[in-house]
This record gives structure tokens, sequence and C-alpha cells, in this order.
């Protein structure tokens, strides 16, 4: 049982992380909606870059839980 | 170690015979849950990427639109520090048309950029005045100078021939 005790440290660290850059993109989201209303289109592109970054480091941290599980699977 | 409460779980569910019957094993809940969860909200960041490009594409499509001209007044019926109400772009657009006092001729938009209500001119202070929130904005270019507003008024583009003023554009 040690294995998921530290899983769920573990993913509790990281729910706080993805959901941090979850708000993040809300936030962007937004903002893209007031530049585009204000047809400030300049400014469409750097906030989705912004984004998608975001959503990188999200898929990453999402491959290192699938990762983490297959490594508690093996054991 | 007491992690979530999980060996005092476990001691509570001891003395009851249907949590014996049915046991849980907190941990591995836990373990599940929060690994779904950040399954979820990877998949939920994925479709704000997709809704920021959706926008981002909207952009770049984006076209600024034509418009027509249209007559807005004569020249000589707006005396300086007055204005006159007009529709621009279309009849449901209202717009302002002002003299200043340096007699320069000036249109916005009367919609306020706070919660589109109507502006209005206010000679004796020389400033666009929405009444619903006390927005005032400044006549030259239309800039908000108090209240809630933080942007500034569209600005109708003007033409004049002769006496007659028309309206050619609109710039957010």
């Amino acid at each position: 049982m040690a294995e998921p005790r530290r899983g769920t440290t573990l993913f509790t660290a990281l729910l706080i992380v993805v959901g941090t850059a979850v708000v993040m993109q809300l936030w962007l989201l937004t903002a893209a909606m007031d530049a585009l209303l204000a047809q400030e289109y300049g400014l469409l592109l750097p906030l989705t870059l912004g984004s998608f970054l975001l959503f990188a480091l999200n898929a990453a941290l999402l491959k290192f839980v699938f990762d983490f599980d297959r490594r508690v699977e093996q054991r | 170690m007491n992690d979530h409460g999980c060996d005092e779980c476990t001691k509570k569910n001891a003395d009851k015979q249907w949590k014996r019957d049915f046991p849980i094993e907190w941990e591995k809940d836990h373990y599940v849950t929060r690994r779904e969860m950040v399954k979820f909200l990877t998949l939920g960041s994925a479709f704000l990427v997709m809704a920021n490009g959706v926008m981002a594409i909207a952009g770049r499509l984006a076209k600024p639109g034509a418009f027509q001209r249209r007559t807005v007044a004569l020249a000589s019926a707006v005396p300086v520090n007055s204005s006159v109400l007009f529709r621009y772009p279309t009849d449901e657009d209202p717009c302002i048309l002002v003299r200043g006092t340096d007699g320069q001729l000036v249109a916005y938009s009367q919609v306020c950029t706070h919660l589109s209500c109507a502006v209005v001119h206010r000679p004796e202070e020389g400033v666009l005045f929405c009444p619903c929130h006390h927005g005032y904005f400044e006549i030259v270019e239309g800039r908000p100078t108090a209240g809630p507003p933080t942007r500034r008024l569209p600005r109708i583009t003007l033409e004049q021939s002769g006496d007659v003023i028309f309206a050619t554009g609109v710039e957010v």
C-alpha cells in the first residue's frame, strides 16, 4: 500500500499544479474573447501560444501520471 | 503517520459489522480519484487551448467591415459646443456627433463601453457623460477620464463635402 500512498500525495501536488494551469488558461480565454470583441487581433496569437504552453505542461504531467501508473502495475 | 485519516478510518471500520462486510480501501480510492481528476483537468485544458485557437483563427479571418457612406448632418446645423444624434452603420447603432469648443467635429458610438448605456454630451463640462454609472469620456479622442469605463468609445470616421457631413467608417 506504500505506492498508492505516495501516489496519492504526488497526485495531490499534481492536481494543484494542473488546476492552477487550467485556471490560468480560463483567464487567457477570457482575455482572448475580450481582444476578439475589441478587434485587437494582434493579441490573439500570443494568448493562444500561452494557453498551448500551459496545455503542454499539463500533458507532460499527465504522461508522468501514466508512467507512474505503469510502474505501480508492474510491482 | 495518519495520512488523510485512513488509519483512523480503518479503526472506525473495524467496530461496525457493515463496514467489515464492505471495507473501503481509502488509499486506493484517493489514488484513483485524484489520478482521474488530473486526466479530466488535462482534457479540459485541451478544450481550452482549442477554444483559444478557434478565436485566433477567427481573428485571422476577420476582415474589417466595409462601411457605407452615410449622411449625418449639415455642418452648419451643428453650432460650436453642441451635438447631434445619428445612427451608423445601421439604424440600430446610436452615435453622437459633437462639435467641440475648438470647432472640430468628431463622432463616436453613443454606446458606453462599460455597460452599453447611451452617453450624452455635456457642453458645460466639455465631456461625454454616461448617466448610468457616471462614466466620463473626453471629446477629442473619446478616451475614458473618470468612472468605470476603461475602453474608449468607438470613433466614427467623418468626411465633409461642402456643408454635408458623411460617416464613412467605425474605428474600435
